[in-house]
């Protein structure tokens, strides 16, 4: 029987992440650069740079972030060939040859994308995976995460990412779209705070968004601070100690308005006989999970619709790839034959 | 062993997922945002097939022998029952090689509205016009009915412009423009539009100016607004932006290897927001970019631009069906 290599994809704006029915992991930037000019391919004796390597050697590079909100950038060719890039190197990692095949075999994916993602996108990240897999299922980021943690009932999934924040209501039934909420306030809009407040507070620093990222990954937390965060950026030239942890509280709490309005306001429309259920399931999940206090800032948040539980998964990154790796193996054959790419 | 609850409702999860997915790659729109009162409009367009057996086996029935009818009727109901199941099947594209049929385009600006002018003094209403008559040339050719909301130099109102469109029950609407730039003269790009809100404030004030000779007033403006985000023809209308822009980007920057590619955008135009089927206005150069007023101006160039934008219009028809 051919061998046949089931994967969970979870194609962040940030970061993606796959896990495979062979055990193994990985998760990358989601970033693809090509060399700018011969010589920065001379020196990087590559055609094309992916991850960590892509934004370490960014300016030798024409870099390119293909997602955008969760989304693929329609309109541009070099970022299909960026995300297609991403897509063979992640199924690379796993094992999958460029053919997209695992020796005789054939890879089955399951990738999961924004809830509020429109059928076109849908379309168009199925037209940008041909070739690549064998077979295709597109589902919404939220359930896959639901479905690899079997919350299928009276569940909340808050799936907070780099470019959406997902919430998805579980009632035993596929998702429609009453039962989910996209946000784009996510990871990359608390960056976009937080350079602005730093620039605001050391006009003479010099920070990129890169630095930004690394520092919110390190010392992000709501409400009480856990430590001081302290940095070093160069100031005129000098590198110089930089106390930012007012800035990353400030920006990190922007995120909280909305996100907790959205919480209530899906809860609100839950029955009331199972109101209480879900308001003591919710999963927070991506990322943004990773952000210190945020579980509890959001409990505080529903003691005025009678109290509830968020409980923050420990391993986020590969949550919702688990959760896709899950749904390839349950899918049955009969179904993967109708869905190939 | 019996299946746990637990089981049945993954199971469950699992059949709406797939069919979740292969309603994509069918092209169906969401369950929740089908149109339902164009069901009826569905189920007649699609009754002719159901017809083709029914009236191939009841001229059968009608010349065959009485002791042949027995055998007629039996494969009477299996036909029917399939072509039933069938029905539900979205049409192939053999069956309507042109899903989209009528295409309504639309030269933007006319008579006193000359849109942008250029340095030369070259106007955006003689190039639009220019360009919709060689594309509705094109169109005709392969068959399209074309209905244009001018075909001279006249100023129309842009509500006049969208009341033909509906009352011609067009299948697509295309609307030509040509870019100007205040600053930025040195850049020149294409762009096109489709419906839905925008929250960049040129792109505000680009619509703004396109949208000054609407004759609606705020609060009709409001009414049309609400109904558009539920709205299918949203998803249906980027599908059309994407296959424009991806072909008039590719043709014609193997002529100009600078133009720049300024992607699909939303933004809330007018002769989007009131016209009741699938529409894009597409941004198909920059006169403001002298270089490319001069190309604007070669009536060669210009049907480039036609063939571009016929191309990305059959395109969109083609994975329509």
């Amino acid at each position: 029987m051919a061998e046949i290599l089931h994967v969970g994809i979870d194609l962040g704006t940030s970061r993606s992440a796959i896990s495979a029915s062979n055990g193994e992991r990985f998760v990358v930037d989601s970033f693809v650069g090509w060399p700018a000019d011969m010589v920065a391919k001379k020196i990087l004796k590559r055609n094309v740079l992916i991850g960590h390597e892509a934004v370490a050697n960014r300016t030798m590079l024409e870099l390119h972030r293909p997602l955008e909100r969760g989304l693929l950038k329609e309109g541009s060719d070099k970022d299909v060939e960026a995300v297609r890039e991403l897509l063979r190197h992640l199924l690379g990692l796993v094992g999958v040859k460029k053919n997209g095949k695992v020796d005789s075999g054939n890879v089955r994916a399951v990738v999961g994308v924004p809830a509020a993602a429109l059928r076109t996108n849908k379309q168009y990240l199925r037209n940008s995976m041909k070739g690549i897999v064998d077979s295709l299922m597109i589902v919404s980021e939220p359930f896959a995460v639901a479905y690899g943690l079997n919350a299928l009932l009276h569940t909340m999934i808050i799936d907070i990412g780099a470019g959406t924040t997902d919430f998805c209501v579980m009632k035993g039934r596929y998702p429609t779209e009453e039962d989910q909420r996209t946000l784009t306030v996510a990871g990359d809009s608390i960056d976009a705070h937080l350079l602005k407040l730093i620039e605001e507070r050391y006009p003479q620093a010099n920070v990129t968004m890169f630095m930004v990222r690394e520092w919110k990954e390190k010392f992000s937390f709501v409400g009480q601070p856990p430590q001081r965060a302290m940095v070093t950026a160069p100031v005129k030239g000098v590198p110089t100690e930089l106390d930012i942890t007012n800035e990353i509280k400030a920006a990190c709490e922007t995120i909280l308005p909305p996100v907790v309005e959205t919480m209530l306001d899906l809860l609100s429309r839950v029955e009331p006989e199972f109101q209480e259920r879900v308001r003591n399931n919710i999963i927070l999940s991506g990322g943004g999970g990773l952000i210190k206090n945020l579980p509890r800032a959001l409990e505080d948040a529903l003691k005025q619709v009678g109290g509830g539980k968020v409980t923050y998964m420990e391993d986020p990154v590969f949550v919702g790839s688990d959760g896709g790796l899950a749904l390839a193996l349950d899918a049955p054959d009969s179904d993967w034959e109708r869905l190939s790419a | 062993m019996r299946a746990g609850p637990n089981d049945r409702v993954r199971r469950q999860l699992m059949r709406d997922a797939v069919s979740d997915n292969l309603e994509t790659i069918r092209g169906l729109p969401p369950r929740s945002v089908r149109p339902v009162p164009r069901a009826g409009g569905v189920w007649t367009r699609r009754l002719p097939l159901l017809l083709i057996p029914v009236t191939l086996l009841g001229a059968s029935y009608l010349v065959s022998e009485p002791p042949i009818l027995r055998t007629v009727r039996q494969p009477t109901a299996a036909v029917l029952h399939t072509a039933m199941i069938d029905s539900t099947e979205p049409v192939k594209a053999a069956a309507f090689p042109l899903a989209v049929r009528r295409v309504i385009l639309d030269a933007g600006h006319g008579g006193k509205d000359a849109g942008a002018l250029s340095s030369s003094n070259l106007s955006e209403k003689e190039i639009t016009l220019d360009i919709e008559r060689r594309l509705q040339a094109l169109l005709k050719q392969q068959g399209f009915e074309v209905v244009a909301t001018r075909n001279d130099d006249r100023m129309i109102p842009l509500r006049e412009r969208a009341r033909l469109a509906n009352s011609s029950e067009g299948d697509i609407f295309v609307s030509i423009h040509v870019n100007s730039l205040r600053t930025h003269i040195n850049s020149h790009g294409i762009e096109t539009y489709y419906l839905g809100p925008t929250k960049d404030p040129l792109l505000t004030q680009l619509a703004a100016e396109e949208n000054g000779t609407s004759g609606y007033s705020i609060a009709d403006l409001r009414k049309l607004l609400d109904r558009v985000y539920a709205d299918v023809r949203r998803d249906e209308s980027h599908r059309l932006a994407s296959a424009v822009q991806q072909q008039l980007f590719a043709n014609l920057q193997t002529i100009d290897p600078g133009l720049e590619n300024w992607g699909i955008k939303r933004a809330p135009f007018i002769v989007l927001v009131a016209t009741d089927m699938p529409a894009v206005l597409a941004e198909v150069g920059c006169l403001s970019n002298e270089r490319e007023a001069v190309m604007l101006k070669n009536p060669q160039y210009r049907q480039q631009i036609a063939q571009a934008l016929f191309r990305g219009i059959s395109e969109y028809a083609k994975k329509g069906t």
